[in-house]
């Protein structure tokens, strides 16, 4: 019975070496996965005629603030490890304006300012002007302690002292976005 | 996160789709029957070792094996991780399949020289788990959008299929020619759980945007259906006995059958063919489905001066911001009945047997001698979410003596094209037992096995007279 030793021989040596070999499951411990997550921010586009009032005066300084409840949020802090941020001002209004962006905390604690300066535009041609601002480390914990974000636009006073009227040409954009770094330890 | 890597590499290192092929025309084994009702085992009639008598697991993963992630190497396991995971696309699926006799018996009935009659009669738990690869889904969540813009998430490609169930079954064969041998088993399903997402669309992507520097578009529609799994997970009431009430039909209950039947061309020749699961489970206790539906653009918010509406203040603005996004995300539970239809399975075999042993005395008495060897080639298919899994092989099967028989396969399927498997069954007196097993190139490192079906079983027995 040649064919029952060979499938005894078969059978037993397969059961023998049966084994998971060159492999380490310990490894899955240092699982980490890094995603990028870029999104949108603060937009608009205004005419130059949006900062004048209805009684024909300068609106000077607009300013508003949202409540921004993601920073806060147990994943954010425990997985964002850089944060960067880009801002952009276009600019075809001769007049210069600031932007300021706070950072601030429910205690309406002022945490980071962005300060983006936009010069004017005599000629009407785009002024483009980019503010960058990363945080990692210490000052990534300003942010993550965020709930609120003031956002203030102020017209800078004329050189030669025209204010903003009907005719007043050219418009202001402003464009933003965030991109967010996490490192997320999957396994733990 | 660690039991679900770890049911991963179980679903890696162990096995198949469910194909038991080394199973199929086996009629030594009794069980061979649930394959093909009409097929009568050889014994004037059997009894399942409880909880014994038919172990099946069979777990396979058709793009990796678990080697392809845990190779120990110098490389990162992240990098190993991503490349494996990259190497696959979204037809790749994991698959679990596991079986258990709870008890199982046959006999046959009338006279076996004229009308070759047999009954069959039991009841099996079965677990069935199958996920197809969001292949986009992982790319999101290993990657990000920041290098992915312009490219389309496509979020439907989540499509999960999970059940435990317990199956009360009883069949009957009747040999109604020479040639041919009909077979019947009706089963009656109780579904301990239940999950059932498999018809999901969306969509999330980012472009370059108009007004700022970025726009998103998502666009969901994805719904998830489970039944049993609410009393098991509730925080406050949670049950987890309960699971153990649903096995003797106190669980969500539906009804199916087998057919089968087998055709002798000739005493060398036969032709076998059946109809597994054909039947339905309908879903009306402790349902919890599961809904996300809505659609949204999204490029950025303009705080200053909020365009839509007028009169509308920042806060408003703002306000409608969160809540378009809270609606998108709001997932809607409902408790609507459903009915889930059975894996149906289909096995088709032809086999050539041959080696009659020449008695050296003519002895006028002694019944007909078996051909000892047999040659079969077989099909089998079976109806997944996305497309029927199929698989084909061939297989060689000897008796050796009077009641010891082998068995060895070659098949080619969804996992590989390399897949050998070998299996046996003796009876010794009383006792019948049986093992089977395939893709026995990977036996000497399971890890890169991509699928491994096991089965095996005890069964006490009664020799039909000669």
């Amino acid at each position: 019975m040649k064919l029952k030793k060979v499938f005894l021989l078969v059978f037993s040596l397969m059961l023998l070496s049966s084994c998971v070999k060159d492999i380490d499951f310990d490894q899955a411990e240092t699982f980490i996965i890094d995603p990028v997550i870029e999104s949108s921010f603060i937009f608009f586009n205004e005419p130059a005629t949006s900062f004048m009032e209805e009684d024909g005066s300068e609106a000077s300084v607009v300013l508003d603030t949202v409540r921004v409840e993601v920073f806060t949020d147990d994943f954010i802090v425990d997985n964002l490890v850089k944060a960067e941020f880009t801002f952009e001002g276009i600019n075809t209004i001769n007049r210069a304006y600031t932007a300021a962006i706070d950072f601030l905390n429910d205690d309406d604690e002022i945490q980071h300012t962005t300060n983006l300066a936009i010069p004017a535009s005599p000629t009407n041609q785009p002024i483009e002007v980019v503010v960058v601002e990363t945080f990692e480390g210490i000052p990534l914990e300003a942010v993550k302690n965020s709930t609120q974000l003031a956002f203030t636009l102020e017209l800078q006073a004329s050189d030669d002292g025209t204010i903003i009227d009907e005719n007043t040409v050219g418009d202001l954009s402003f464009r933003s976005k965030g991109a967010f770094y996490f490192l997320i330890d999957v396994i733990e | 996160m660690k039991k679900c890597l770890l049911l991963i590499c179980l679903a890696t290192t162990l096995a198949n789709a469910q194909n038991k092929q080394l199973l199929h025309g086996f009629n030594e084994i009794p069980q061979s029957s649930y394959l093909n009702p009409a097929i009568q085992p050889t014994y004037k009639s059997f009894f399942g070792f409880p909880l014994l008598s038919h172990i099946h697991v069979q777990a396979g993963s058709s793009g990796v094996s678990a080697y392809d992630i845990f190779v120990d190497d110098n490389r990162a396991f992240g990098d190993k991780l991503e490349a494996a995971l990259l190497s696959m696309d979204p037809q790749d699926f994991f698959l679990v399949n596991q079986q258990l006799d709870i008890f199982s018996g046959g006999f046959q009935i009338g006279n076996p020289q004229i009308d070759q009659k047999y009954i069959t009669f039991g009841m099996y738990q079965e677990a069935d788990i199958i996920s197809y690869f969001p292949r986009d889904l992982v790319i999101l969540a290993l990657d990000g959008n920041q290098n992915n813009i312009d490219r389309t998430f496509d979020l439907g490609q989540l499509n999960i299929a999970a059940e435990m169930i317990s199956v009360i079954h009883a069949g009957y064969s009747t040999k109604v020619s020479n040639q041919l041998t009909l077979g019947l088993r009706g089963k009656i399903y109780s579904s301990m759980f239940n999950v059932k997402s498999t018809r999901n669309t969306g969509s999330f992507v980012t472009n370059q945007g108009v007004n700022n520097f970025l726009i998103h578009r998502f666009n969901l529609d994805m719904r998830a259906q489970t039944s049993g799994i609410a009393t098991l997970v509730d925080d406050e009431n949670s049950d987890p006995t309960a699971i153990g009430k649903r096995v003797f039909l106190g669980g969500n209950l539906g009804l199916g059958i087998d057919f089968g039947l087998n055709y002798a061309i000739n005493k060398q020749w036969q032709v076998a063919a059946s109809l597994i699961d054909l039947g339905f489970i309908r879903h009306s206790k402790d349902i919890r489905n599961y809904v996300l539906d809505g659609s949204l653009v999204f490029e950025g918010i303009n705080p200053i001066f909020p365009e839509s509406g007028e009169g509308q203040t920042a806060e408003e603005y703002w306000e409608e911001v969160q809540e378009d996004f809270e609606e998108l995300f709001d997932i809607e539970e409902t408790n609507d009945k459903y009915t889930s239809l059975r894996p149906l399975k289909f096995f088709g075999g032809l086999t050539y047997s041959y080696g009659q042993k020449v008695a050296k005395e003519c002895n006028c008495l002694a019944g007909e001698e078996p051909y000892r060897n047999a040659l079969a080639f077989q099909v089998f298919a079976i109806k997944r979410p996305l497309r029927p899994l199929i698989a084909t092989t061939i297989s060689y099967s000897k008796l050796l003596g009077a009641s010891w028989r082998i068995k060895a396969s070659y098949t080619i399927d969804s996992f590989s094209a390399t897949n050998l498997g070998l299996g046996t069954s003796f009876r010794l007196g009383p006792l019948q037992f049986y093992a089977l097993a395939d893709n026995l190139l990977q036996y000497n490192n399971l890890a890169k096995a991509q699928n491994v079906s096991l089965q095996l079983g005890f069964n006490y027995v009664i020799a039909r007279k000669q």
